[in-house]
């Protein structure tokens, strides 16, 4: 089974979407641990400037006022919610998202979890989520299931009821090395 | 070895995780133009003038399109075709659509939208349903404001209730409830040849073909929609929204379209659960087994029909639950007002009626002075009993899922110890029942495709939208089962109406049952055709031959072993397709026009019962649910990691409607528009969850499966309501149980007296229970 395949976004930024249309600021950071030299308008924000003009469309937004946590980044390793920051706060930054979390082919384990767990449904918050989730085993590598609560409570999920995010999250954190959910591949 | 009960990974989910996953708005192409849509000025008025013309002149604006530039009938409506694309005299409600502005960017679009001057004429704003009733109310539609009625009639309901020893009279009403799915309407268009294809989420592709089509006037198949992920749906992607307005402007422009809602237009313009306000009339005999029910259901049916006569027929339907009782007057009305259309959203009527008659089964236990839990038992419909509309139900789970339920959650020995003075803890304990399909004789079918590839590899379409319950996952499991392939080697090609036949929509919870059906159909004939492809390669009789990992061996004798590809080639050298496409399509028989019984109203029902336990902090009226149990009879869990999540899912948007969620409208302006204001739960509102999953196979489902889609919303209000109304000492009539709500209950009982007779009378019942085992 597979998503079904869809024209592919382009890499041409030539036609701005911009507020005022003037790329007017030079925006200098990291993403993903790759060097980002770019002219952007300053007026926008660095969910817009992910999405739009550098094609990383893993970053979702389903609110844009900072209440449901789908467009959390790491800016320097900690987590924002990036509909609220404009593309000037991020100069000379390290900016994380959730495409920059999977080393090659090879998941984080968050995703893995997630995945194992069945904590992905419409999959439209999982983004955010795994982003969250990492940062919050970045720091605690242990949390209790409170802590996750409470580590999350700024991701807003419709489909899962949270109860198998959380199960994939303490399964990701623990050192068994697969959660019992997996199931087996051939 | 088959996977069917087994919890297997989805193979969609690793995109998701990864962020490779493309949404609607996810196609940013960066050629496509920008659509924006010029909305009502007011909930309800006669336009007397758009002047565009600034609009157009601006820079960078490449369209400006209303009624006027619509060949087809500029109309839409899943029941009936009554909503308008673009409004061309009569506004109804606050999302209507005017016009669209077609721009080169974001920017210049919303410029041309402040540009656009409408002129209108105010009509009095209908803000519900007591206001659309009046006599003199101004008529929203032609034919006035009540559009629809729908009744069941069963014995003599009157009369069982004058005889009854105990009568409970009980008024409810439910909230106008937002889907809130995170997904934000969003896609994109272009032309293929003649063909627009239309890059959308809706919930049955084929069908918004159709309606696409009718309304611009161009031939069916030249619209075109290939749907792409999509974030949720919950009946809020039923009735159309984006799609016309990219199809529309891709086919006049020959250019590729983009549109994105934003949270607020999203909410303004898409349907809503009904609210609708219950009187409710419960009867039993002393011993506490129930007579009769009288029920009267009034729904906000919003501005436009949508699936509004279904969902009310299934109110009505359901009004008695998963309960046995013999004599049944129920009414039920839809009522045009200026607000926003109400349609699908999942529970579908159901869920508003397990409300009413839980809350009416919680006040009857009180009077009659019997735990809620011997009540139910003693009512709950068993095999072979028929169920509100008269249809026999053949395997009623009902009371297995309750005792399960009830023992998960500690009923017996269920202690009121509170943590703190000021909080009081509650217990609730709900049944319910919920029809698959659409039922009432509506030609509900599904057809889905299995076949082989040259190269061996089995494939299944389906026209089946998956916006994250898993019925891909499902197809590929069920013909990698009949085929002994692992589901993550199967290839599902879905959602596309020029690749995939037909399914039916993805709601009231039928998708497991049909294209579960339709696939097992397919992909049983696919196996049999393999193996007599191989019996006559080899000589033998088919029934010597078997499948073992998608390979043809021989029962005895080990020495043979077929590859696919080779059986694939050489059967089709010799005539056999291998590829088979299969419809599933029972039927169902509407209910009578004068008494709305029907011996086959569903083709089946399943049940499930919900057990909530509370925490009420008495100073402030704020309710914390610290857990719920659901156990639900699935049939049978073909992926139970799939069917725990369709569950959980389902209790948490349940408590989301029981707690906090409110669609509040002011002349006929949605004032929480937004996540800010509009509240769903998040992982710190969300209770601990315990899904049980029953399975008492179903002879209609594949492999016994039933569908679990929605029944996990519709058990939660009423067992949390129910479990609220446990803990402040009197029951709650209205939803959401804010805290405001709830603190003034707690006044009104007190300034009443009657909580602390609830109180008192409380310890003998508990001793009691207690006393039990």
């Amino acid at each position: 089974m597979r998503d079904i395949p869809h024209k592919a976004p382009t890499a041409s930024g030539d036609k701005g979407v911009a507020s005022d249309g003037t790329r007017s600021w030079r925006l200098k950071c990291s993403v993903n641990g790759e060097p980002v030299d770019v002219m952007v308008d300053p007026t926008q924000t660095i969910f817009h400037v992910l999405r739009e003009e550098l094609r990383l469309t893993g970053t979702k937004g389903a609110c844009l006022e900072g209440e449901c946590g789908s467009c959390t980044i790491l800016i320097d390793g900690k987590p924002v919610t990036s509909c609220l920051v404009l593309a000037p706060q991020v100069q000379g930054t390290s900016v994380t998202t959730v495409e920059g979390l999977a080393d090659d082919d090879r998941l984080h384990p968050v995703q893995d979890s997630f995945i194992a767990c069945g904590a992905v449904q419409c999959g439209y918050c999982t983004p955010g989520l795994v982003v969250s989730a990492a940062e919050l085993l970045e720091g605690n590598p242990n949390p209790s299931e409170e802590e996750v609560r409470k580590g999350l409570a700024g991701n807003l999920c419709r489909c899962t009821g949270y109860t198998k995010i959380i199960d994939a999250v303490l399964a990701a954190a623990s050192d068994d090395e697969e959660p019992a959910a997996a199931g087996a591949e051939p | 070895m088959s996977t069917l009960g087994k919890r297997i990974r989805r193979a969609d989910a690793r995109g998701r995780v990864t962020g490779e996953t493309l949404f609607g708005g996810d196609l940013v192409g960066s050629e496509a133009l920008t659509i924006r849509v010029i909305r009502a000025p007011i909930a309800h008025c006669n336009i007397t003038g758009l002047d565009i013309e600034a609009a157009r002149a601006i820079e960078g604006v490449v369209a400006v399109y209303t009624h006027e530039d619509i060949e087809g009938t500029n109309k839409h409506g899943l029941i009936r075709r009554d909503q308008e694309v673009f409004v061309t005299e009569r506004v109804r409600y606050r999302g209507d659509a005017l016009g669209i502005i077609v721009a080169e960017d974001e920017a210049t679009a919303q410029r041309a939208l402040d540009a656009v001057k409408i002129d209108f004429e105010a009509l009095p704003i209908i803000e519900n349903a007591e206001q659309a009733l009046q006599s003199d109310a101004y008529p929203i539609h032609p034919e006035g404001n009540v559009f629809c009625n729908k009744l069941l009639r069963k014995g003599d309901a009157e009369k069982a209730i004058a005889e009854a020893d105990f009568t409970i009279k009980c008024s409810h009403s439910t909230p106008g409830v937002d889907h809130a799915f995170l997904d934000l309407e969003a896609g994109y268009a272009e032309l293929d040849g003649k063909t627009v294809v239309i890059h959308a989420p809706g919930q049955w592709v084929h069908e918004e073909q159709r309606l696409i089509a009718l309304a611009l006037g161009v031939a069916v198949e030249n619209v075109r929609i290939v749907q792409p992920a999509t974030g949720g749906a919950f009946g809020g992607r039923e009735d159309i929204s984006i799609q016309i307005y990219l199809g529309l402007a891709a086919l006049k422009l020959k250019r590729p379209v983009r549109i994105q809602y934003t949270r607020s237009e999203s909410m303004v313009t898409r349907h809503k659960r009904h609210p609708i306000e219950i009187e409710y009339t419960l009867a039993a005999k002393a011993d506490g087994t129930l007579c009769a029910a009288k029920v009267l259901i009034t729904s906000d049916e919003g501005a436009y029909l949508s699936t509004g006569p279904a969902v009310l027929r299934k109110a009505v339907s359901h009004c008695t639950g998963p309960y046995r009782v013999p004599h049944i007057w129920a009414d039920g009305r839809a009522v045009f007002t200026n607000n926003n259309p109400t349609g699908a959203m999942r529970g579908f009527g159901a869920v508003q009626m397990a409300i009413a008659y839980e809350g009416a089964m919680a006040r009857l236990a009180k009077a009659l002075g019997m735990d809620l839990l011997q009540l139910k038992k003693k009512n709950l419909l068993q095999d072979g009993e028929p169920i509100t509309t008269g249809q026999t139900i053949v395997i009623s789970g009902a009371e297995q899922c309750l005792d399960e339920a009830a023992a998960e959650i500690g009923w017996q020995g269920r202690s009121y110890e509170s943590p703190e003075p000021h909080l009081r803890r509650g217990f609730g304990l709900s049944c319910i029942c919920f029809g698959i399909g659409y039922g009432d004789s509506f030609p509900d079918a599904s057809r889905a495709r299995v076949k082989f590839s040259d190269a061996g590899k089995l494939e299944v379409y389906t026209g089946a939208v998956d916006f994250g319950q898993g019925v891909h996952s499902l197809a590929a499991q069920i013909a990698g089962h009949e085929l002994t392939v692992h589901p993550s080697k199967v290839e599902v090609i879905a959602q596309d109406t020029h690749r995939t036949p037909e399914a039916g929509s993805s709601s009231a919870t039928r998708q497991t049952v049909y294209t579960g059906n339709a696939v097992r159909l397919a992909a049983a004939e696919l196996r049999q055709e393999v193996l007599d492809v191989a019996a006559s390669y080899t000589g033998l009789h088919w029934d010597e031959l078997t499948l073992h990992e998608g390979t043809v061996v021989g029962k005895q004798k080990e020495s043979i072993c077929m590859p696919m590809a080779s059986v694939v080639r050489l059967g089709r050298e010799r005539g056999y397709k291998l590829d088979i496409t299969s419809l599933y399509k029972p039927t169902t028989i509407a209910g009578g026009a004068k008494d709305g019984l029907s011996p086959r109203a569903f083709i089946t029902y399943m049940f499930a019962s919900h057990a909530a336990e509370v925490l009420v902090d008495m100073e402030t009226g704020e309710v914390k649910v610290e857990r719920v149990v659901a156990a639900h009879d699935v049939g049978r869990a073909i992926n139970p990691q799939q069917v725990e999540g369709q569950i959980e899912g389902g209790v948490v948007q349940g408590l989301g409607m029981a707690l906090m969620e409110e669609v509040i409208v002011s002349e006929g302006r949605i004032v929480n528009d937004g996540f800010t204001d509009y509240i769903i739960p998040t992982i710190i509102d969300a209770a601990d969850v315990k899904a049980i999953i029953v399975e008492r196979e179903d002879p209609e489902g594949p492999y016994g499966a039933r569908g679990v889609g929605e029944p996990g919303l519709i058990g939660t209000p009423p067992a949390i309501l129910a479990a609220i109304g446990d803990a402040i000492g009197v029951p709650l009539s209205e939803a959401p149980a804010t805290a405001e709500r709830v603190w003034r209950r707690i006044q009104e009982s007190r300034n009443g007296g009657e909580g602390e007779r609830r109180r008192a009378s409380r310890p003998s019942n508990v001793v009691r229970l207690r006393g039990g085992k």
